[in-house]
């Protein structure tokens, strides 16, 4: 079947407004974040930042406690995922490669408690953990953030341990090796992929997270990045400059993460995906 | 159920074979049971966090919703039981149905555009030669991967009443009256900010699995069709569809939660204004609770909610019940 | 209610000045010493709002603690924006902020809460001279649970330049001659006249207190909604007609994005603000502080300025805080005639004592803000009332949606159930 030179040409100009369509808010975003302030309120818009300003990155980055946030960010959203993914790793492998009874029930089980709406039980986690004296703490906030992306976790590696061949793991075993020996060897490279396209979301949940932590972190050492990109915000109100920079550098370290993880991710989350 | 093939008893190996041993075959008692264990013992990390960081504070909410708790008994640690007070009052609030029915209609609005839309790129994506789709999932990925905050402040960026790019270019289009429209100023036009913004950021998600999922449909199924006549679109409905059908359902479930919670999108894009008219069932919860300091109210609204959501995706959960059974 | 009583301050008040006293308090000596040793080591947290209190007041404050109490104090600031929220929560915990900044109109309802230390012998040591009116706030079915801090109304701040190049010369005296100035303003300059967002409701309730307007009223035993009546209505239609010259957003406060911040930038000819919103604009564009010049709101007639909300704060200590005494010694010091009238003299604000008047003399801000002020009001000072001011604050939404385009009435009708349902929240 030859196809017309419409035929040909309408998917590829489609393609190329779906993707300046989904590129432009990212691009403008970095591109508002380096022009000056006087480009960024003119009448017609500056489509390309010509003199290039670090301004609004120091303005952005001079909050006080920045780093603080950075580190907290950081250290709270690694834990979660790496937390989230041992536990995950154990039960997932349990409810694709094992049968026993009750299976059934666990699964239905993980999908309800990812429906759990967080935001609407803050005032009953704030209060059990004021009870504990954890206020304040990193401790609450990375269990918290754990548990938020557990059930994802756990229900898309499930798709990936069952991808794997059940057939390769056995012919490990028939060459000698343990369940466990075979399970590193054999069946942790080939979920690779799996593992990475579950943390990929673990890492944008946890690092976005903001009502939960407004209201269990008052002090500044034990605050996160969304709520000074949140707060900058209502501060900084209408100066874009400075408010995008400081969304360019919240947003950056996921976007590389994305970037760099995505083809591995792409092939690898159909599959997690599939099987729900 | 795949074929069992038969394997040497190797001691510590078997403990973790849980108890799929078929029939024909051997195993001492004692390994048997410590087999039947493995399977347990495997998830209950994952059961014992979800009970203490997820049914803990589900079990306090639920006792709170039954309280009478503002300011004054938070501050000083109070305990007054009202009943069903909350929920008598919250359901026979007319604020509460209304906000109900914008959930759904928000829900059902944004879910459908999102399968529709991310289905198309999806399949324009398995279309397209090798450069352009990675052009494109570039595209997508970047605008998968912003964080909901930073997208929702450069969403107010684009739509700014002044300087944003939005009014500019509509202006330029001839539509002289949107040069200085305030995006923010009525229920519709910020609804219709923050389904941009939520439509764009989970696009990319169903596009790119789906297109995925494409992938690994077999040639020979669309062969098959062809030989017998089957046109683009009936060896769409015929093959493609059906291959797809698991992974549509799994994404609108996924979406659906998703969609139903978008918490931080709402309140960040307009706090659920003008005059609380894009408040959705969480924001309504949060807003009423914390917001307005009546904590035992907001639980209750918070119960509620957790209701109307099972109730939402209670299909879907049925369908899960019934194909796990038929599974391994 | 009890609005008219902060009638008290006036420009006699700043003129006659009873001699100042410097930093010597009188109970200084006997306490000092026996907290010599005790308090070393400790550290005092206190919250203050955002621009409430200048550096330089923090400082002097911090040093003078530090010397008589051997105690550190740190100084945590506050955004407006979810303070209720953020007080409520932080009042419930093991270590609420010692002491706290709370606003005038918010005290009652935190005193019902049983979260504000009685400070009975605070008043009886140091408070003998406060001012009464300015007490109001503070106390609370007869006891004392926080102290005034400090008072202020809104002022109009303009930049001298952007007026002289509209052809200027004299500052209005009426609320016409006020907004012809601005009409001329936006006619022969490149300015925006005034930025006036469509959520100002302080200097709403200023012009409704102008009317001579009620916000509430009572209903039996209950406080309604008295939106719908007609002094409210004419004070609206002020506030319209003036936000018809800003091109400020009609959803947003002055605050979200700070107002301040607008004028720095020099092309904004006037706005409604305290007078420390100034230090705002100066610390976002250092180059404008030679512009900046302050007058009175003026009012329909002459002799009369506009009506103004008489804003406040008062500082509290929570009654969970373990260091009790400590916290009273800060305010001891922070309310000492040294540095209550520190605070007058950089902020141009009211202090809570007559006496200590007389460090407005001289201050730009002052001076436009005494003549209004005997004329200033409240929001009511009932314990119901703090609720309202919890977003999405009704009044907020009632102004916004005359602003876009609704009657007066028809936009009381429409914020009537959620401002009536505030009022009645149960406690």
């Amino acid at each position: 079947m030859k196809r017309s030179l419409f035929g040909r040409l309408w998917p590829n100009v489609t393609a190329v407004v779906l993707f300046i369509g989904f590129v432009f808010p990212v691009y403008w975003m970095f591109a508002t974040a380096f022009k000056p302030t006087g480009d960024i309120i003119s009448e017609d818009p500056v489509w390309f930042p010509v003199d290039v300003t670090f301004e609004h990155f120091r303005t952005a980055t001079q909050a006080d406690h920045f780093w603080t946030y950075v580190t907290n960010s950081v250290t709270v959203t690694v834990l979660a995922v790496v937390f989230s993914l041992i536990i995950a790793l154990a039960g997932s492998f349990a409810l694709a490669r094992m049968r026993f009874k009750g299976r059934r029930g666990f699964i239905v089980g993980f999908m309800l408690a990812q429906m759990a709406p967080w935001e609407v039980m803050i005032i009953a986690i704030y209060m059990i953990v004021r009870d504990a004296s954890m206020l304040n703490s990193l401790v609450p906030l990375t269990l918290f953030y754990t548990m938020m992306i557990l059930p994802f976790t756990i229900l898309t590696l499930r798709g990936f341990v069952a991808a794997v061949p059940k057939e390769l793991e056995e012919a490990a075993m028939v060459d000698g090796c343990s369940r466990m020996t075979a399970f590193r060897r054999v069946i942790l490279p080939l979920l690779a992929p799996g593992l990475m396209a579950t943390s990929l979301f673990g890492f944008i949940t946890a690092w976005n997270e903001f009502a939960l932590v407004l209201v269990l972190n008052k002090d500044a050492e034990a605050k996160t990045l969304p709520l000074w990109l949140s707060s900058f915000q209502t501060q900084f109100g209408d100066d874009w400059g400075a408010t995008m920079a400081a969304s360019s550098l919240f947003a950056l370290p996921i976007l590389i993460l994305f970037v760099f993880l995505q083809r591995r991710a792409v092939s690898g989350l159909t599959s997690g995906a599939v099987k729900g | 159920m795949t074929v069992q093939t038969e394997r040497p008893p190797s001691g510590a190996a078997d403990v973790l074979e849980a108890g799929d041993g078929g029939p024909g075959r051997l195993k001492p008692r004692a390994v048997s049971r410590a087999g039947a264990l493995a399977p347990y013992l495997l998830l209950l990390p994952a059961c014992a966090a979800t009970v203490l960081l997820l049914g803990w504070p589900l079990l306090k909410d639920f006792l709170l919703s039954f309280q009478n708790l503002n300011m004054a008994q938070l501050i000083q640690h109070v305990t007054e039981w009202n009943g069903i007070d909350n929920y008598k009052e919250t359901l026979t609030s007319e604020d509460f149905w209304r906000v109900t029915l914008r959930s759904i209609l928000f829900t059902a609005v944004n879910v459908v555009l999102i399968m529709v839309l991310g289905t198309l790129v999806g399949l324009l994506l398995a279309r397209l030669g090798k450069r352009m789709r990675f052009t494109l999932l570039i595209g997508l990925v970047l605008a998968w991967a912003m964080p909901i905050v930073a997208a929702s402040t450069v969403y107010q960026w684009l739509f700014a009443q002044r300087f944003g790019v939005v009014n500019w270019v509509l202006d330029k289009l001839g539509w002289h009256s949107m040069a200085d429209y305030s995006w923010t100023s009525s229920q519709m036009s910020t609804f219709f900010v923050i389904t941009m913004l939520i439509v764009w950021m989970s696009i990319p998600f169903v596009a790119i699995n789906l297109y995925a999922a494409t992938t690994t449909i077999p040639v020979e199924l669309y062969e098959a069709a062809s030989l017998d006549g089957a046109g683009v679109w009936r060896s769409f409905t015929t093959v493609t569809l059906p291959f797809l059908r698991p992974f549509l359902y799994a994404t609108t479930f996924l979406e659906i939660i998703w969609v139903f919670k978008a918490f931080a999108q709402v309140l960040l894009i307009n706090n659920g204004g003008p005059d609380r008219l894009t408040e959705i069932l969480p924001v309504y919860a949060y807003i009423e609770g914390i917001g307005n300091q009546h904590y035992g109210m907001g639980a209750a609204i918070a119960v509620l909610t957790i209701l109307i959501l099972l109730g939402l995706t209670a299909y879907y959960l049925r369908i899960v019940l019934k194909q796990e059974e038929d599974e391994l | 209610m009890k609005r008219k009583l902060i009638a008290a301050i006036g420009i006699a008040g700043m003129v006659v000045s009873i001699a100042a006293c410097g930093g010597d308090n009188g109970d200084d000596g006997g306490r000092a010493k026996s907290g010599k040793d005790g308090y070393a080591g400790q550290t005092l947290t206190v919250w203050v709002m955002d621009g409430s209190s200048p550096d330089q007041w923090q400082k002097d404050v911090a040093a003078a603690f530090e010397a008589k109490t051997k105690a550190k104090v740190k100084f945590e600031i506050q955004q407006w924006n979810g303070i209720q929220q953020k007080l409520t929560t932080a009042l419930s915990e093991e270590n609420p902020p010692d002491v706290f900044e709370i606003g005038n109109t918010q005290t009652p309802a935190y005193a019902k809460t049983g979260g504000l230390a009685d400070l009975a012998d605070l008043k009886s040591s140091i408070g003998a001279d406060w001012t009464d009116s300015l007490n109001n706030s503070s106390v609370y079915e007869g006891k004392q649970y926080a102290a005034p801090w400090y008072f202020a109304n809104r002022v109009v701040l303009y930049n001298k330049k952007v007026w002289a190049d509209a052809g200027i010369k004299d500052t209005p005296k009426t609320r016409d001659e006020f907004y012809a100035d601005l009409k001329k303003i936006g006619e022969k300059t490149g300015a925006e006249p005034i930025y006036l967002p469509g959520q100002n409701w302080y200097h709403f309730v200023g012009l409704v207190v102008g009317e001579g307007g009620e916000l509430v009223k009572k209903d039996g035993d209950k406080y309604v909604s008295n939106l719908d009546d007609p002094k409210i209505a004419a004070a609206m239609e002020t506030y319209k007609k003036f936000q018809a010259l800003s091109k400020a957003p009609k959803d947003k406060d002055e605050a979200t994005p700070q107002q301040g911040e607008i004028f720095a930038k020099g092309k904004v000819g006037a706005f409604i603000g305290m007078g420390w919103e100034a230090g705002i604009a100066i610390k976002a564009n250092p180059k404008i502080e030679k512009e900046i010049g302050y007058f009175t709101i003026p009012g329909a007639t002459a002799d009369k300025p506009e009506g103004v909300f008489l804003g406040g704060s008062n500082l509290a200590v929570a009654a969970g805080s373990k260091k009790q005494d400590l916290a009273k010694e800060f305010l001891k010091i922070a309310l000492s005639d040294q540095f209550e009238g520190q605070l007058a003299k950089e902020n141009g604000v009211i202090p809570n004592k007559e006496s200590l008047q007389s460090n407005l003399q001289g201050n730009a801000v002052a001076e436009a803000a005494a003549p209004a002020a005997a004329g200033g009001g409240t929001t009511p000072l009932i314990a119901e009332w703090a609720a309202v001011e919890n977003e999405p604050n009704p009044i907020k939404a009632y102004m916004t949606a005359v602003l876009n385009g609704k009657s007066p009435a028809e936009a009381a009708k429409q914020v009537e159930g959620e401002f009536n349902k505030r009022l009645a929240q149960k406690q």
